[in-house]
């Protein structure tokens, strides 16, 4: 509840502000929160180590606290979008590989939006939402509760379905992507502990294996798509080529196959914008790991 | 034809007179005539942003009839509107509000066009009409044929000036923005029965009945919602009347913008119209009738103008909220009264559809011309004959 009036509080004033103050503001959280959040910092320095590994300690660090820079932005963005036009927004957005998304959209199936925890979303897919199509955002849901109704609401207002990772909230993705729309989800953290392991930047990592499971089933294409700030603090979104699932008669394949199709390009993304990639939690959990390869042997011996 | 639109209020603040406007320029464009609209704003950039708009003026917040009325009091602004008639040369001028100072009130004496006026506003009185009547009167004579939005907007001008016999030409509705089918916002459906209110938080929507009578639906329907979409002075109000009364399910997105609010509708089961009057038309309920919404609303004029009761809607008092939780929950309980008055609301839609409201417009526009011709002709004539009188009078003594 703190915690949540104390957002309030931020939100009230980050939406009355000038845009620079608000991120003024925001470039001065990011320096306390550098110094006292220790176990965030010591989560990103870790990945950052494991997806970079030619850099040295001090360029890790440089990156860790520009990370911490724009991750604060971006919630200054959040704040500032309850009150913001979308006349206002559009300028503040780039797009290359239109054409990607157009290829998956022409098939109608929907389009499975995959990418990492990185840039800002918010403000692309506010813009998306009000003048491409609908856009639900597919996630986990925030913590406390009010904060995740606060996020909801203010979401509504611009067009986006914020969906949970619930077995509800799966149905409704599906239902939103038989009416032929936008479904994006990030596949960079397994939450819920139910992914496959596989190679992640050179070790093994849990992978939501979701995606790759519904493009199979349901023949929607995965559309890579990142959303990364600019120094002048506008947004660039960048699209690859979506990816069309084959099925080959083993499912259990074709579902590594693909999610490691995906890994590959989030790589490709993170190691970009290593300063945007917004993942202050451990991936590479050896337990969880140890455990997922333990149940995927049992598996094969089936 | 060419046509020029006349607002008094700030064309960059959403309001109902304006998107009336709007949307008749859309529709009369799409119908092959030329449009131009004159309207102060507040923001200087408009007249860059909107084609075909000329602003005249800054804005100054007034309240009126328990609302705020943003209007030029620019007067000076004269010589501008003038050269730019001259120009132009409109084959109609088309006045919204003629009454309202400032804009429409110093164009209205000058003869450049064919002048029609469309009266929207509804009041149980108005001071400004009934002491400025033998002003306005002069200024009335200006009007060739005038239009109201509603019988009760027509019963309201003719209380203070009986001379003018307005036709009443409702608001359209943009059928093919509201619709149903469109996409919903996905996490407000699920299983509860989702009741909407659309409009600004101000005094006189009735948002605290609403309130109230969401509190009477909630003890008897748990699995229902309440999505308030708009912003206003009232926001605190009903975030502390919300968490006073510890009011589960209502959802405040705050202003919804004009792309996104078609999918509110669709994301909603019932349309709840709560205004306690002074509504003089309800455009809400008809984008609700056209998203395939059953409408709950006050026995107010202006909705009773839009609505059947019992074949597309249910009615009831106004202010009193006990009703409206009873109608309220009686639909919530009904699916199949819902889909009833839904469909009855959507063949009832079609029928104020903008195509349909702009050709009837069109018509009022050929009328005032005609009246124009006529009193030119009449103007001619008499003018000929004084001056006939002034060549012939002295001979005639002479005679």
């Amino acid at each position: 509840m703190i915690q949540y009036r104390a957002f309030l509080a931020m939100q009230w004033l980050a939406q009355r502000l000038p845009r620079r103050w608000a991120y003024a503001l925001a470039v001065v959280a990011a320096r306390i929160a550098f110094v006292s959040a220790r176990r965030a910092r010591g989560a990103l320095m870790e990945n950052l180590r494991i997806a970079l590994p030619e850099l040295g300690e001090r360029e890790l660090r440089r990156i860790a606290r520009q990370n911490f820079r724009n991750h604060s932005k971006a919630y200054a963005d959040l704040m500032r979008l309850p009150v913001a036009r979308i006349e206002d927004l559009r300028p503040l957005l780039k797009v290359e590989g239109v054409e990607y998304l157009d290829q998956a959209l022409a098939r109608r199936r929907g389009v499975l939006v995959v990418s990492a925890h990185m840039g800002s979303w918010e403000v692309a897919a506010a813009i998306w939402s009000a003048t491409v199509a609908p856009v639900s955002l597919f996630a986990e849901e925030l913590e406390p509760q009010e904060l995740y109704e606060w996020y909801r609401r203010t979401r509504a207002r611009l067009g986006i379905s914020v969906l949970p990772l619930t077995r509800a909230g799966l149905k409704q993705v599906l239902q939103a992507l038989e009416q032929g729309e936008m479904v994006v989800t990030a596949v960079d953290r397994d939450i819920l502990g139910t992914g496959i392991v596989v190679d992640f930047f050179g070790r093994q990592a849990r992978i939501p294996d979701g995606p790759a499971a519904i493009a199979l089933r349901r023949g929607t294409p995965l559309l890579p798509v990142t959303v990364y700030r600019l120094p002048d603090d506008t947004f660039q979104a960048v699209g690859y080529p979506p990816i069309f699932a084959e099925p080959t008669g083993h499912r259990v394949e074709d579902v590594r196959r693909i999610t490691c199709q995906l890994v590959r390009r989030l790589e490709e993304m993170i190691r970009e914008h290593p300063d945007q990639w917004h993942m202050p939690h451990r991936i590479w959990n050896q337990a969880a790991v140890a455990a997922g390869s333990a149940r995927a042997a049992s598996d094969g011996s089936d | 034809m060419k046509v020029g639109l006349v607002s008094p209020y700030d064309y960059t603040h959403a309001g109902g007179v304006t998107e009336h406007i709007r949307h008749l320029g859309y529709w009369l464009r799409q119908l092959g005539h030329e449009v131009r609209t004159f309207a102060p704003s507040s923001r200087r950039e408009a007249e860059t942003e909107i084609p075909d708009f000329y602003r005249i003026g800054r804005v100054f917040p007034l309240r009126v009839n328990d609302s705020v009325a943003r209007i030029t009091l620019s007067f000076h602004l004269a010589r501008r509107v003038r050269e730019i008639l001259e120009r132009e040369r409109f084959d109609v001028l088309h006045f919204h509000e003629p009454l309202m100072p400032a804009l429409p009130l110093t164009l209205l004496p000058w003869r450049h066009a064919p002048h029609v006026g469309t009266f929207h506003a509804f009041a149980t009185s108005n001071i400004g009409y009934y002491y400025g009547r033998s002003i306005l009167r002069g200024y009335i004579r200006h009007l060739q044929a005038t239009i109201a939005v509603s019988e009760p907007a027509r019963d309201f001008v003719r209380h203070y000036f009986p001379e003018l016999h307005p036709h009443v030409i409702p608001n359209g509705v943009d059928t093919e923005r509201f619709r149903p089918g469109l996409p919903p916002i996905r996490h407000l459906r699920d299983d509860c029965v989702n009741v909407l209110f659309v409009g600004r938080l101000e005094k006189r929507k009735g948002l605290r009945d609403l309130l109230q009578a969401y509190r009477y639906l909630r003890v008897r329907v748990p699995r229902s919602r309440l999505i308030i979409a708009g912003d206003g002075p009232l926001r605190g109000m009903v975030d502390s009347f919300v968490s006073k009364h510890r009011l589960e399910n209502v959802v405040l997105p705050g202003y919804v913008p004009d792309q996104v609010l078609p999918r509110f509708y669709n994301s909603a089961d019932i349309f709840c119209a709560p205004a306690t009057g002074r509504e003089s038309f309800g455009i809400v309920l008809l984008e609700a009738m056209a998203s395939g919404l059953p409408v709950v609303a006050t026995e107010i004029p202006g909705y009773m103008s839009v609505v059947e009761p019992g074949v597309d809607s249910l009615t009831v008092r106004p202010k009193s909220p006990i009703a409206l939780g009873e109608a309220l929950t009686v639909l919530a309980r009904d699916p199949l009264l819902r889909q009833r008055l839904a469909a009855r609301g959507l063949v009832k839609a079609q029928r104020y559809a903008w195509r349909v409201i702009a050709s009837q417009v069109l018509e009022v526009y050929q009328e005032a011309r005609r009246v124009w011709r006529e009193e030119h002709l009449a103007d001619g004539a008499s003018r000929d004959s004084k001056e006939v009188r002034r060549v012939h009078g002295p001979l005639s003594g002479v005679g």
